[in-house]
């Protein structure tokens, strides 16, 4: 049973980075702008599946495929901004409009893709190198799963850094308090807020990749299911707290592995369910999350 | 003339809160704008700051108009402008506040030079430095945004009623260092709805009334104005 237990583990550090990433762009989006990105599952999604699409249709080497996926997400991303946020910002959209707004974004990417890809799950493109397993006592520990932990705690350590102590970072979170005082700053709240889509989108094609790397299937709907769970861990961390976010993937990725290997295989495909007790939880004993939330909640849209 | 705002006409949507606003600063001055609430004092600094834009008029910074420019465009351009109410980022210590407001100085020895200075004009900052700054008392934030608005060195500082909500002590002095920055140099527009103080402070000022220019002058002059002494200092 403890050999079970650490071995689903093991996945659930992998499972955990994932939701990590894309609970810290989430966070970031929020504490941004106040508005929550639902097409964030999209974005991650667009991350993995061009993965797959480069590799596969444009044989295009694997680091390569990468890379230019992640920038296929942040493209996303900028498209997102810029086509369906900013034009109801400027309005005077209200929240409610931005709630709707986004979630039309979402189901408009993935149905798109699915238009065009049909919802077919697709093997995701994994390089040999990836493929190396380590056994130790029993226990199998991937290469795959090592480098996407070292790979995810390396950006968030670098994320913690650049928000708390690099000028630009300090500026984010000015902007994310008040908008428009820090205009008064000379600070272009406008560029600031594209850059916070750039880096969310970043972490989100990551996220993606990791997840195609971990699960090996890819699909124009898969990000679904983990853009709500990327949610709700935003949520448990504090909306709008970086650090909390991560922290929060870890234990709700974790939790959900544990969760599943608890129960009886029967019940396996609740699996989803986990999340939603979670937020239960959350929303009747600490609806401002695990740790301090970073958002002045004044509404925030006037001008 | 350093900052002029010429014939401005402007409100919100439909409703007009300045009728042709005409008001000089010059280089080294302390001007105040003086008014009774909902006079149009705010919107006067919001339209100089590029918040809103004039409908009918001219502003003029170093004769060249900035009434189209962007807030943090007009930051740049030396204008720097410290909100009623304080508005700190009281998510941030107060070191990252100062540190907000230094953001368009590029070298890092200038930067430390006038966090210096600010920490010279309020050693109470920093004593304070990372102390989160919501947490910090009504006259420290005062002082804070004060020191925030002046971490660009800006040519021009519009403070919009400093005094607001403080005790007397403490808006003694930092009327006291108001007048210090600007020996040093920094040209200031002071709205202020405490009109002895202003008058006290100040060269010249204007009286606001409903939107339009009633009365200016050197403040000497109008500090023994009957008008003045009746409506806004409550002697009879």
């Amino acid at each position: 049973m403890l050999f079970y237990l650490l071995q689903q583990l093991i996945n659930a550090i992998s499972y955990g980075s994932i939701l990590g990433l894309l609970a810290v762009g989430y966070t970031m989006i929020y504490g941004i702008l106040g508005l929550i990105n639902f097409a964030h599952g999209e974005i991650f999604m667009i991350g993995a599946f061009s993965c797959y699409l480069f590799v596969k249709f444009l044989n295009l080497p694997w680091f390569t495929a990468a890379l230019l996926a992640i920038a296929s997400s942040v493209v996303s991303g900028i498209a997102l901004e810029r086509i369906a946020y900013r034009p109801c910002i400027r309005r005077g959209g209200s929240v409610l409009t931005i709630f709707i707004i986004s979630f039309a974004a979402s189901m408009f990417l993935r149905y798109l893709f699915m238009m065009f890809f049909t919802d077919e799950r697709r093997a995701f493109p994994i390089p040999a190198f990836f493929e190396k397993m380590y056994f130790i006592g029993g226990i199998v520990i991937g290469l795959r799963d090592i480098i996407i932990f070292i790979t995810t705690v390396i950006i968030m350590l670098l994320i913690s850094y650049f928000i708390k102590y690099s000028k630009l970072g300090i500026a984010m979170r000015a902007v994310s308090y008040d908008k428009r005082t820090a205009n008064f700053m000379g600070i272009n709240s406008t560029l600031i807020i594209k850059i916070a889509f750039v880096i969310g989108s970043i972490l989100a094609g990551i996220s993606g990749i990791e997840y195609g790397l971990s699960f090996g299937i890819v699909n124009p709907s898969m990000g679904f299911n983990p853009g709500l769970t990327g949610f709700i861990a935003a949520v448990l961390g504090g909306i709008g707290n970086v650090p909390g976010a991560m922290i929060a993937g870890f234990i709700v990725g974790i939790g959900e592995v544990l969760f599943v290997a608890i129960l009886p295989s029967i019940y396996s495909p609740l699996r989803p369910l986990f999340v939603w007790i979670l937020l239960f939880f959350i929303l009747f004993l600490k609806p401002t999350g695990l740790f301090r939330p970073n958002v002045k909640f004044d509404g925030g849209w006037e001008e | 003339m350093l900052l002029s705002i010429e014939n401005v006409s402007t409100g919100y949507g439909k409703a007009q809160v300045l009728k042709n606003v005409s008001i000089n600063l010059e280089k080294g001055e302390i001007v105040a704008l003086i008014g009774a609430n909902g006079a149009g004092k705010t919107t006067t600094l919001r339209c100089i700051t590029g918040v809103i834009k004039p409908w009918d008029g001219n502003i003029k910074f170093n004769d060249q108009k900035i009434d189209s420019l962007q807030p943090f465009e007009i930051v740049s351009l030396g204008i720097s402008y410290c909100p009623e109410g304080r508005d700190i980022f009281g998510n941030l210590s107060v070191f990252e506040n100062l540190k907000v407001g230094g953001y368009l100085i590029q070298n890092r020895n200038e930067f430390k030079s006038y966090l210096d200075w600010i920490y010279d004009l309020f050693p109470i900052l920093k004593e304070r430095c990372n102390q989160i700054a919501g947490s910090l008392s009504g006259g420290e934030q005062q002082m804070l945004a004060i020191g925030r608005a002046l971490m660009s060195k800006p040519i021009v500082i519009c403070l919009d009623e400093p005094s607001l909500g403080l005790a007397p002590i403490v808006v003694e002095n930092i009327f006291n260092t108001i007048q210090q920055i600007n020996s040093n140099g920094t040209s200031i527009l002071l709205v202020e709805q405490n009109v002895s103080l202003a008058l006290d402070i100040a060269k010249r000022a204007y009286v606001l009334e409903k939107g339009e220019i009633r009365l200016c002058g050197e403040c000497k002059d109008l500090s023994n104005s009957e008008y003045v002494k009746n409506s806004y200092l409550g002697i009879t």
